[in-house]
Order: structure tokens, then sequence, then C-alpha cells
């Protein structure tokens, strides 16, 4: 190495990953990349524990640049913004059928088609039943469908009006199929023992490909139960809860009722601007959103002590108090939320089939930080470790944006959008050298929460990979069907468990999805939860380091970060930039590092620009 | 489970001529092995065949699909018998069943010794168990995405079941005819008047 | 749950004392009568071969009534790589009666055995074994056995595939005494997380430890060759042409496979077992334990030093037959007296009567075997991923008790709690430390926390399983061997972890765990058939439970001190 010559390598601890970039810098100020490195973060990012992580970055990026630790002549850290955030997610709404006066669980197969107005009687019953009032026969488990079909038909050879059946099993089209005389038959009602017997009742069977009309429209329960107008308003939740429905009953009880009910979950108490809003969290995120714009900057934020979200924002804090080392809970302060308005299935109570309802749901995140950092330790066990001098280097956001700035046609001003896992942070770099910097509140963690609670997958991992790879269906063992449409086909069988599914391609290969819905269905729940999330956040957080808020006044805008990675997010991001005139892409961070290491890389630039 | 008791029910298995190949995309073909419902009546933990099958054609019919049984004579080994039937089915997916009551989903392009879903301890597959079958293999013919049925473990049925399970295997080999084809069978199954 | 049939379907009144006895849990186990022609019959039958031998030109051309040209490839394999060409024709001359005598008599060397016996057909082992009841089996096997010191072999696997379970109770399992340790995968991909666990588990337990993981036979073998684990056993063959050939496979690949494992100082032993072939029903009309006897002698012919046999996981159909498990005992004893290591067994869920259980495996504990479990589950049964084993972790005390009250050495001791406890959370420890060193899935400290205390793999919290499959790819894409598992424990600061698997690694190079029956003590000596040689001659001699070990073995949870009659003996 020439007299002057430095050897550096820039390190940057992230919340997953830590990065860390080679460079020798000449005397003229010159720089000369050499290596970089990628390694999983050891413990919570700032503390003791990531050394551990750091010290591995360095040996890689010494060992893909060919360099020994004895040569190197400074190691920068990022001085990393303790950020932390917290997910919760709260079903606001509850479905009630009460008395048992509907079902409406849509099972796959039913039976026979047209409606059927009648009483509710037990097939045990029915050898006693009077001929002359219509008969609406309720099924028990354990019944046999031969015997099912040998009871109706018996009846109705004695003369017994049966209009429809209502059937505990999946036996409906085998009990229609040996009927002498048609009628709609529901099956699979698992709680068939609560229907109330001796009741009026109504079932109504669709062909197929099509879905009820009488029972889904309020006056055609009016007609069938011959109601007066205060029934007729009491029962149009019936109806709609019967919507698009292929199959349905209605049973008419004195008190019979389907109630959308709201559930109170806590409120938020938002502090900032010199006032303090309180916004009920089950008002939705619309209301929680625009209570927090009322309150920009946001100064601190608690949930109701006692409620889920008052939990969360304990939880939070405390996680926060811990990475730095016994600080005072009380001292820590929430700096941004992101509400997101949502829709969670759930099993309606006092369903007799378990019917399930798309209930209303906030997500929520929220954000902390602090100044306090306790890099320096990290940075004397680094020293210490490799008896090298060790500086912290400069803050994430500027130094992301100097990294960036390496990215082929990218020039200051510009912002870098960092999409995250639990936070999106974005900084702006102007041309004279000047950053600001914003973190809010949501990134890809919530993504994943979303994407979970929609699909009622009820596995994280699932949900992941639902995120990060594009769907296709399998339509036999030699082609699958892509989510935009085209065919691919293969030379080799696909594996036996991928047969007939909605899988995920990823690199791995299919992975099957365990779910009941269609593929169009998740790709949109998936798209969606990506743009409420990413989009939304990349605009709040565009708006507060922007010109005057204006997001046409900005120039160049890169996407750094995993999720910048992403199959479709800098896509979306990059539509709804189109409208102001901006620049908007994935970086790539000296040319061919893609949207990685621009920390790193920004803190051996800043270096040398400091040193030149 | 049911609490009903199940009513005794006859089988008779007719053949009706060599198997043929069928075109209608909606079939299931049900494959038995030789001794089915003939030199044996029932499966290793006493499930009649009678109930076996008029369960596994109710889960396929149940879905709209038609369905045809065919004996295959000539091996005892469950994949190439489900293979075979997968290949004379018109949907590509047959249902293939040993007498014990070893089941297994097939469909056409796969490998004779894959399968889609297998069923191996027969001594835990009751009449639900063969019901939901059915509806399964019904739901791929018709292209659908069926759970597969969960299966059932017991670490236990090695002593209990193990040399039964030897000795019917045995038995249903002395039924091979070598070299015969697969026959249609049609079924008739009646209840037991009382 | 087993279905269960009524048994009493007529409805006619039984008596109290049949309904007791029909709620025994013997009861809920299979049986099955005899039917020789097509195979299902333990080792009397009319249909097995009657032993001949013919050498002409230093060429076997008759054996067993089979002319040569009608050898099928598993005669074929036997005449010409088992049997002693020079020896056969006069040791299959000698009556059989004689050659029994000579096997249970204490007065005749191992070594004067064993220059008849490797000259014997199947058949005529057949004649000879026959002649023996179980106590003149278990007499024989006292003196056949190759090692003087008997050995124990524990599975430790997990329902989660856990690595963390596997290594903490491969470590427990070590410090109780196995010398060797088995696991295997419920989900495959796992593999290389878990045998790695399970070596380094097994090395804080105690230095010396041998481990395998079973798997499909081309990853086991990467994995050996990798020195991730230390030993191979899962290599399976039958008695039958059919059987082979329905698995793709001949006595030539399997041979082949064995001598990938010598080239590289691997130890490695083939698995068989009675039952196996008339489970597939391609016995061939032949006896179970005829069968089993070929199995044996092809592996002789194989070379390898050693077989796990004793029905393994076929054992429901010995189980079944009248003389079922006299006729496992024999294979074991058919093994050892064709001077092979043999693991013997009792590794596989048997009966629903702990009484038949604990019957079952006494023709191997009280003569001694090389190991006798080839699987106790050192985990409980229900994280038995070999589909359970006929003991587990709820028996540790019982089998300790036996040991005491027989004074036999069954491999195991008791071990009081806080030693367990130390070496359990040293060993997540060292695990938590490794994966950190490796880039693997973190092990968190509440896992650590959760290991020292756990019994089953319920106890543990879960994993990121997906992020453990990446790792696990991981390890097999980086190409990860032993030695980088040694320098990842030295740097983490669990040096005399890395320094015995080091010495364990070293064995490869020197090639003594090759030799017959080789397992390791704690101080890294190779004890095996060459330096331990059984030299059983009569009561006093050979293996004797005294001194030092004998006081361990007296120990137990609860013994009431002499000294004090108010305490126990800690």
């Amino acid at each position: 190495m020439s007299g002057g010559d430095r050897l550096v390598v820039g390190v940057d601890i992230g919340n997953s990953t830590t990065e860390a970039c080679l460079a020798v810098l000449a005397a003229d100020g010159d720089v000369r990349w050499l290596g970089t490195a990628l390694t999983r973060t050891t413990g919570v990012k700032g503390t003791p524990a990531s050394t551990e992580g750091a010290l591995t970055a360095v040996r890689r990026a010494l060992a893909d640049g060919g360099r020994r630790a004895e040569e190197l002549d400074v190691v920068l850290l990022n001085e990393a913004t303790p950020v932390i955030s917290g997910l919760a997610m709260e079903t606001i709404t509850e479905t009630v059928i009460t008395e048992s006066t509907m079902i409406g669980h849509d099972p796959a197969t039913p039976g026979g088609v047209g409606l059927g107005v009648g009483v509710t009687v037990s097939v045990a019953d029915l050898g006693e039943h009077p001929g002359d009032e219509p008969a609406v026969v309720v099924v028990p488990r354990g019944w046999d469908f031969d015997d099912v079909a040998a009871a109706l038909n018996a009846a109705v050879a004695r003369g017994v009006p049966v209009v429809a059946a209502v059937l505990a099993g999946d036996d409906a089209v085998l009990v229609s199929n040996r009927l002498t005389q048609q009628m709609p038959v529901v099956d699979e009602v698992s709680a068939v023992e609560k229907v109330p017997l001796g009741m009026r009742a109504a079932v109504e069977v669709a062909g197929p490909g099509r879905t009820i009309r009488t029972l889904s429209n309020t006056y055609g329960i009016a007609t069938v139960f011959d109601l007066d107008p205060d029934q007729t308003r009491q029962v149009s939740p019936v109806a709609r809860a019967l919507t698009g429905n292929r199959s349905a009953v209605v049973v008419r009880t004195p008190a019979g009722d389907v109630t959308d009910r709201r559930i109170p979950v806590g409120v938020l108490e938002l502090r900032g601007a010199g006032r303090t809003v309180t916004v009920d969290v089950d008002a939705g995120a619309e209301a929680i959103m625009a209570a927090l714009a009322r309150v920009q900057p946001l100064e601190d934020a608690h949930g109701e002590p006692g409620t889920h979200v008052g939990g969360m924002l304990a939880a939070v804090r405390d996680t926060m108090a811990d990475t730095l080392g016994g600080a005072d809970p009380g001292d820590i302060a929430i700096r941004d939320v992101l509400a997101v308005d949502t829709f969670v299935p759930a099993e309606v109570r006092g369903g007799l089939a378990g019917e399930i309802a798309l209930e209303n749901a906030v997500g929520l995140a929220a954000m902390v930080r602090t100044s306090r950092s306790r890099m320096q330790a990290v940075a004397d066990r680094v020293a210490e470790s490799l008896t090298t001098a060790t500086e912290i280097g400069g803050v994430e956001g500027e130094m992301a944006a100097l990294g960036a700035l390496t990215t082929p046609g990218v020039q200051a001003p510009v912002v870098v959008v960092d999409l995250g896992g639990g936070s999106t942070d974005a900084a702006l770099l102007t041309a004279d050298g000047t950053s600001t910097a914003v973190h809010v509140a949501g990134a890809g963690e919530l993504v994943t929460k979303l994407i979970d609670a929609e699909l009622a997958l009820e596995d994280r991992e699932v949900a992941e990979l639902v995120k990060r790879w594009p769907l296709a269906k399998v339509e036999s063992f030699f082609h699958v069907r892509h989510e935009d449409g085209t065919v691919q086909f293969f030379d080799e069988p696909l594996p036996a468990h991928v047969f007939a599914r909605v899988v995920v391609l990823t690199a791995e290969g299919p992975v099957p999805i365990g779910t009941r819905h269609g593929l169009d269905h998740v790709r949109r729940v998936r798209r969606e939860a990506k743009r409420r999330v990413f989009v939304v956040n990349t605009l709040r957080a565009l708006r507060q380091v922007a010109p005057g808020g204006e997001l046409r006044r900005l120039d160049f805008v890169v996407l750094l970060g995993g999720s910048a990675l992403d199959f479709e997010i800098p896509d979306q991001i990059a539509d709804a930039l189109a409208g102001h005139g901006v620049v908007c892409g994935t970086g790539n961070v000296l040319g061919d590092q893609g949207p990685r290491n621009a920390v790193a890389t920004g803190l051996v630039a800043a270096f040398a620009g400091g040193a030149g | 489970m049911t609490s009903l008791e199940i009513p005794q029910r006859t089988l008779t298995l007719t053949e009706t001529g060599p198997a043929r190949r069928g075109t209608r995309p909606d079939e299931v073909v049900i494959a038995v092995s030789p001794a089915f419902g003939g030199t044996f009546t029932q499966t290793i933990v006493g499930v009649p065949h009678a109930e076996v099958l008029r369960q596994l054609m109710a889960g396929i019919e149940e879905q709209g699909v038609g369905v045809r049984i065919v004996r295959v004579w000539a091996t005892a080994d469950l994949a190439a018998i489900s293979h075979a039937a997968a290949r004379l089915s018109g949907s590509g997916i047959s249902v293939g069943l040993l007498s014990r009551g070893t089941t297994m989903i097939h469909q056409k392009d796969l490998a004779r010794l894959s399968n889609l879903e297998l069923f191996p301890q027969s001594p835990l597959l009751d009449a639900d168990v063969f019901r939901a079958i059915g509806s399964n293999a019904a739901q791929y013919a018709k292209g659908e995405s069926p759970q597969p049925v969960p299966t059932r473990n017991d670490q236990m049925a090695r002593p209990r079941w193990q040399a039964k399970a030897a000795l019917l295997h045995l038995k249903e080999f002395e039924c091979i005819r070598d070299g015969a084809g697969p026959v249609e069978l049609e079924a008739t199954i009646e209840r037991v008047a009382g | 749950m087993t279905a269960v049939q009524p048994r009493n379907a007529t409805g006619s009144r039984q008596s109290l004392r049949t309904e007791v006895l029909e709620e025994r849990p013997v009861n809920l186990d299979g049986f099955v009568e005899e039917w020789p022609e097509k195979g299902l019959v333990a080792m009397e039958s009319d249909f097995d071969p009657q032993p001949s031998v013919r050498v002409e030109d230093g060429r076997v051309v008759e054996m067993d009534g089979r002319e040569r040209a009608d050898f099928d490839f598993m005669d074929s394999f036997i005449a010409d790589h088992a049997l002693d060409v020079a020896t056969t024709e006069a040791s299959v001359a000698l009556p059989s009666g004689q050659i029994a005598r000579m096997l249970s008599d204490p007065g005749v060397s191992r070594s004067d055995v064993l220059a008849v016996t490797r000259g014997l057909t199947p058949a005529k082992v057949l004649d000879v074994v026959k002649l023996m009841n179980v106590v003149e089996i278990m007499q024989a096997m006292q003196k056949m056995r190759a090692r003087r010191t008997p050995a124990n072999q524990a599975h430790s696997t997990s329902a989660r595939d856990n690595p963390l379970q596997v290594a903490v109770d491969a470590a427990e399992g070590a410090l109780r005494g196995f010398a060797e340790l088995e696991t295997t995968l419920g989900v495959v991909r796992y593999a290389p997380l878990v045998a790695i666990a399970l070596q380094v588990g097994g090395q804080v337990g105690r230095g010396g430890v041998l481990t395998q993981c079973a798997l499909e036979e081309a990853t086991e073998l990467d994995l050996g060759m990798r020195g991730i684990t230390a030993y191979a056993e899962t290599i399976s063959i039958y008695g039958t042409e059919s059987v082979f050939v329905d698995g793709d496979d001949t006595p030539w690949s399997k041979t082949f496979l064995a001598s990938a494992y010598a080239s590289r100082g691997i130890k490695m032993r083939f698995t068989s077992g009675t039952g196996s072939e008339v489970q597939m029903g391609n016995a061939e009309g032949r006896s179970m334990l005829y069968l089993e006897i070929r199995c044996i002698l092809m592996a002789k012919g194989a070379g390898v030093q050693g077989l796990q046999n004793g029905s393994i996981s076929c054992i429901g159909v010995p189980g079944a037959v009248p003389g079922g498990i006299r006729a496992v005992a024999a294979e074991n004893l058919v093994a050892s007296m064709m001077d092979l290591e043999c693991a013997s067994g009792n590794d596989q869920s048997f009966s629903h009567s702990a009484m038949r259980r604990t019957a079952r495996m006494l023709p191997q504990l009280l003569p001694g075997t090389d190991f006798v479990c080839s699987g106790y589950s050192a985990v409980p049964n229900q994280d038995n991923m070999f589909a359970g084993s006929n003991f587990d972790t709820d028996d540790y005390d019982d089998w300790n008790t036996i040991q005491r009250d027989l004074q036999v050495d069954g491999g195991l001791r008791h071990v009081r709690e806080p030693e367990i406890l130390a070496v359990r959370t040293k060993a997540a420890r060292a695990l938590q430390a490794l994966f950190a060193q490796l880039d693997l899935p973190a092990i968190t400290d509440a896992e650590v926390e959760a290991a020292t205390y756990a019994n089953s793999s319920n106890d543990y919290p879960f994993r990121d399983v997906l992020a453990d499959l990446t790792g696990a790819q991981a390890v097999m894409d980086r190409g990860i061997t032993g030695l980088d598992l040694v320098r990842g424990l030295e740097a983490a600061g669990f040096h005399d972890v890395a320094e015995n698997l080091l010495s364990v690694l070293r064995q490869r190079v020197s090639g003594d765990l090759l030799q017959t029956s080789a397992i390791l003590t704690a101080d890294f000596v190779p004890l095996s058939a060459i330096n331990d040689a059984n030299d059983y001659a009569g009561p006093g001699t050979g293996y004797r439970l005294e001194g030092e070990r004998w006081e361990q073995l007296k120990q137990l949870r609860h013994v009431t001190s002499a000294t004090n009659p108010e305490t126990e003996v800690r």
C-alpha cells in the first residue's frame, strides 16, 4: 500500500442485518471500493450484544476484499437511531345472532333448488307430524343419508307437505338425489340441535353459480313471514348478512336478531403541538390518523390502561427502556402511530354452522425513538477486538443518503426511503449537504400481520411467504397458472403436495398455502396490505421532509432496505409518486449492491469527504 | 362419530367386463384389490367393505361427481392398483383400496410410487374417514383444492396390528390372478332386512 | 387411539374375572396363528431348506440343497463372500447338537466357536440355534458378544424437530451412560441442524459419545463425510432377493456404500431383522429366522463390522407368533457368533403390557450385548421420531432398578438432578453459542431456560421453522463440516466441548472405530473386540459388574441411608 493510503471499513448495524463496506482511501481523497459483507445482527441493534455481528461483518468484508485485519486503519460505525416499533391488532366489531334466527354459512354442496317455507320439525318426530302443515325437517348428527331420504319420502307419501330440510352432516346432495319430491336442502349445520323447533322457517337454495334472491332481500323476508313495517326494519340486518350466499335458512323467532356491535377497545391519547387529543380506537383508522394530524409533531401517545392498546404501547416503551440499559419507561416517548383499517374473519357468535363474518379491525403500529444511544459501547468493544481505531461515523439517514448517491444516475438533492421491518425512514440530503431525517411507524412486519389476519392464516411464517413471493395455481402436475394469468409448463412433474393448490413460488420451489380462498383473493389482500402500509407511509414520510411539505419539490427518491427488494412494493410506490413528477426507483448502491449496503457505503464516503 | 349403530348391509360386486378408460372428466375411479368384497368382507378393524365402499361413493356423490368401480386382479400393491385406476379415470383421479382398509388417492400423471394422499394406518380408518377420502378425491377431480384428510397416527398400532396386517396381506396375495386385466364392477349394496 | 372391536360378539354372559382379564393391557396386543407355507412362522418350519454344502476347486457349488446354477443373488453373495471355503465342508458336517453345545459351554473358547461358525451355511446355523432354548441362547450370547464391556444406545429426537431438545436430551442421555446416540427427523430438511445439535449435546454430556442421524442413504453419507455425525447404522438389508430388488438394491450396492464409509474411517453397521420379508409379502416360504440368518451372513460377507438386528421395526410380526421372541434372541446371537458387533433391538414400541416389554429385553440385558437397546428412547416416546421405542425416559428409574436388582450392567446409571440440570444448561448454551458463531437461527435465553427443565417438546417455546429450515439449507450450501463445529465451539469459549468433538473426529484418521464393536471411553480410548475382547470362560470370568461401576449402579433416586435411616443416600 502506498504511503497515505488508508484502509477503512464502514459498518451498519441494522435491526435484522449488519452490513459492511471496505474501501481504500487515497491521500487525494480518491475512494477505491474493495468489498462488502452482510450478516445477521446479533442481539438488539445498538446494544453491546450487536458487537459480535459487527465483527463478523468486518471479517467477511476483509475476506471479500482480500485484506487482513492488521491492515485496517479505521472502523466506522453508524449512529443507530434507536427506533423500536410495536404492533397491535384490535377487532372492533362483532356480529351476534340471537335466538338462532338465521343460518348463513354457505355450504359448498347444498341440495335441491328453490324456497321452502314451513314449521321446523325434527326428523325423529316427522312420523307424528300433522298432514296439513308444511314441514321444514331438521336432521341431527348421526342420521345416515339413506335413512333421512327414506324418512322424508315416507312423510311425503303420507301426504305431509315436506318443503325443505336442514342437515347436520355433509349429506345434502346425497339426500336430494334420493328424494321422490325435490326441495331445498341445507347441510353442514354443525349445531343443528340449536335450531328452535315448532317455529316458522324459510329455507332457500339457489342453483349452482347463482345466489339466493328471497332471503337476501328484506322485503322478501317480510313477504315470506308476513311482517309489519316495524318487524321488517328489524330483519333488515338478517337479509344483509345473507347477501351473496347460495343457500340460507331464516327462522322466525319472537326476538331473533342479527346485530353488528361495536366493541370498545380503549382510548388512544395523543399529545403534541401543545395539545392533547383523545380518540376511541374503535372509531377506526381514519379517525385516528385525523387526530394524529391535528397534533403533529407527535410528542407522546398513551393507551388507556387495561386495554389492549394500552398494553401494546406500554410493551413498546418497556422494550425500549431495556434496550437503553435501564432507562425509565416513563422517559420514553411514542413518536409516531400508524393506524390501518382491516377486516378479520371471525366466527359469528350465536351461529349454528360456524358462520364467518368479516369483522372490522384496526391495525396499529407505534414507534419510539430516543437520541440516547449506546453505540459508543459497541465501538469500544470493536476497537478492542480488532485493535483498530473505531469511530462513530454519522447518523443513519444522512449516511444512507450519501450511500444512495453512489447509485448510477442519482444526484443531490435526494431523498432516501428505507423500507424496513418496523419503521419506514426517510432522509433528505440537499445539494449543500444538509440533511433531515424522519421515521414513521409501520413497515414490513405490519404488512405480514395484515396478511395473516385478513386471510385468517394464523401462521406468521406462511403470511411472510405470501408477502415475499408471487402466487400461482397448480393446475396439473405439469403446469401452473401464474397470478398474472400466464401459464408455465414443466418437464418434470411438480411435487404431489402442491397439486391443485394455490402456491407461493419461492426460491426453493412452490409452497402450498393452506387457505380456502382463491388466488385472486389472496393477491388482492397482499397488494392492499402493502399499499396501505408502504405507499401510505412513504407519502407520509416524504411530506415531512419535502420542502414546504410539497412532494413535487422533490427530485430523486431512492428506495432502500429489505422491502425495496420486494417484487411489487417499489412499483406501487413509484406509481403513487408518478403524478408528482418525482423520479423514484430502487437504489443500486455502488452500482452493484442493489438497495443494500447504503449506510455502510455512506459512512466510508462521509469519512473520505471529511478527510479529503 | 355416529352414535347410531351401522345397519348390516351386504355388498355384491358383479363383473361387467374389462375395465375401460373413462372419457367423462367428472368421474373418480375406485379400484379395489383382488380379495376386496370377496375373500374378505371387512377391514382389519372390522369396518364392513359394504360400508367402506358406500361411504367412499357417498363422499364422491355429494360433490356431484360420478364414480366407477374396478377391480385390479394382477397385483395387491396399493400404489400399482391406485395408479392403474388413475389411468382409467376420465378425471385422472382414483381411489385405491386394499382389503385391510389401506387407502390412497392417486393421479394419472404422478409416478406410480407417489400419491396425492395416502392413508397407511389401516386400523385407524373408520366410516367418517372413508367419506372424507371420497369427498377429497371428487374435489381433486373438479380441480378444487381440498384440505388433505388429516392422517392419524398411533405408535401402539404396531404391537396390535402389524402381524394381522401381514397375514391379511399374504391372504390378499393368494387372490392375485397373474396376467388378468382390471375389470369393471357393478356394486350392489343392500340393507339386510330386520 | 386404536379402534377396538368388541371381543364378545355373542352377547353371552361373561365372568367378572374374564372382564378383568379382558381389560389387561396385554390383550391390546395382536397375536396370530402361524402360516409356515407363507413364512409367517418364527423359526420352526418344514419349508426351510436342509443344510448342505459342497466345495469344488475352492468354490462353493452347492449350498443348503441348491446347486450354484440355481442360486439367487443372496446365495451367490453368501457363498462367495461369507463362507470360509476352507472349513465349510468340515463345519457343516459337524452334528448340529455338538455346535450348539460348543456355543453354550463355557469351557469352549469364543475363538474355538468362531473357527466353526465361520464355515456354517444359513440352514446349518438355523439347525444349530433351533436346538437352543432361551437360557442356552443367553448363555451363548454371554460368551459370543464381541466386546467384553456391554453398552447401550439411545434415540434423541423431537416431535417438532427442535434442535435444542435433541441437544439437551442427548447431553442427558450421554451423562446417564449411553455410548451411542441416534437421531432422525420428522421434517427431513431439518437434518443438518438436528445432527449438529446431537453431536454438540452428546459431547457436552460425555466426551467420546458417538452420534448418527438416520436419513436416506446419500444425505446420511454426506453428513458422515463432513464429520457432523460419527457413524451410520440405518443401511437396511433383506433376506430375499425380491425384497432387495423392490428397494432397487443388491448386496453389492449395499457393500459399495459400506466401503464409502470405511474409506473415511467412519464406523458403520447394517440393519436387518426378522419379519421384514413376510411383512412385505415376499418371504418366499421361509421362516423369519432363516431369512434373518441370510441377512447376517450377507453383512458378514460385505465386510462391515456390525449389524443392528432383533426384528427392529417389524417386531410386531415375530411378537405375534409362537416362539417369536426366542427367535429374536437367536438372531442377536447369530450376529455375535458371526463375530459381528450386535446392536440388539429393543428399539420399537413392542407391547401395551409393561411385563411383556420387560420380558422381551431380558435375553439381551442379562447376558449383555454390544448395545442392549439399539435405540432406548432418551426422549419421551411422544417425541420419538422412530415411531416409539420399547423403553423411554419414563422408564429410566425402572431400568436402573432392574440393573441393581439383578446386578447386571445395562449401560445406564442413575444421575442426580443437579448434574443433569448442569449438562442440560451447558448443552443448550453451547448450541446457542455455536448457532450464533455459524450465523444460524438464534436460540434465545428463554429457550435455554425451558430446555434445562423440559421433559418433552411441548415444554419448549416454538421456533421459527422457516428460519430454521433456511439455516439448515445454509449448513449444506456453505459446506460446514465437523471442523467448523470445533472452530465455532472454541471461538465461543466452549473449549472442552470443542476438544471432545475434535478428539472424536481424529478417530477417523486412526481408523480405530472401524474395529468390531468399537466405542470410545470418556478418555477417548477406543474399546473394541481388539483391545477389549470378550474373554468369558465361565463363572468368575469375563465382564463382571463390580468395583466402582457397581457402586455407581447401586445408586437410585430413593435409597434409605443405613447410617441415618431418616435420610436418603445422596
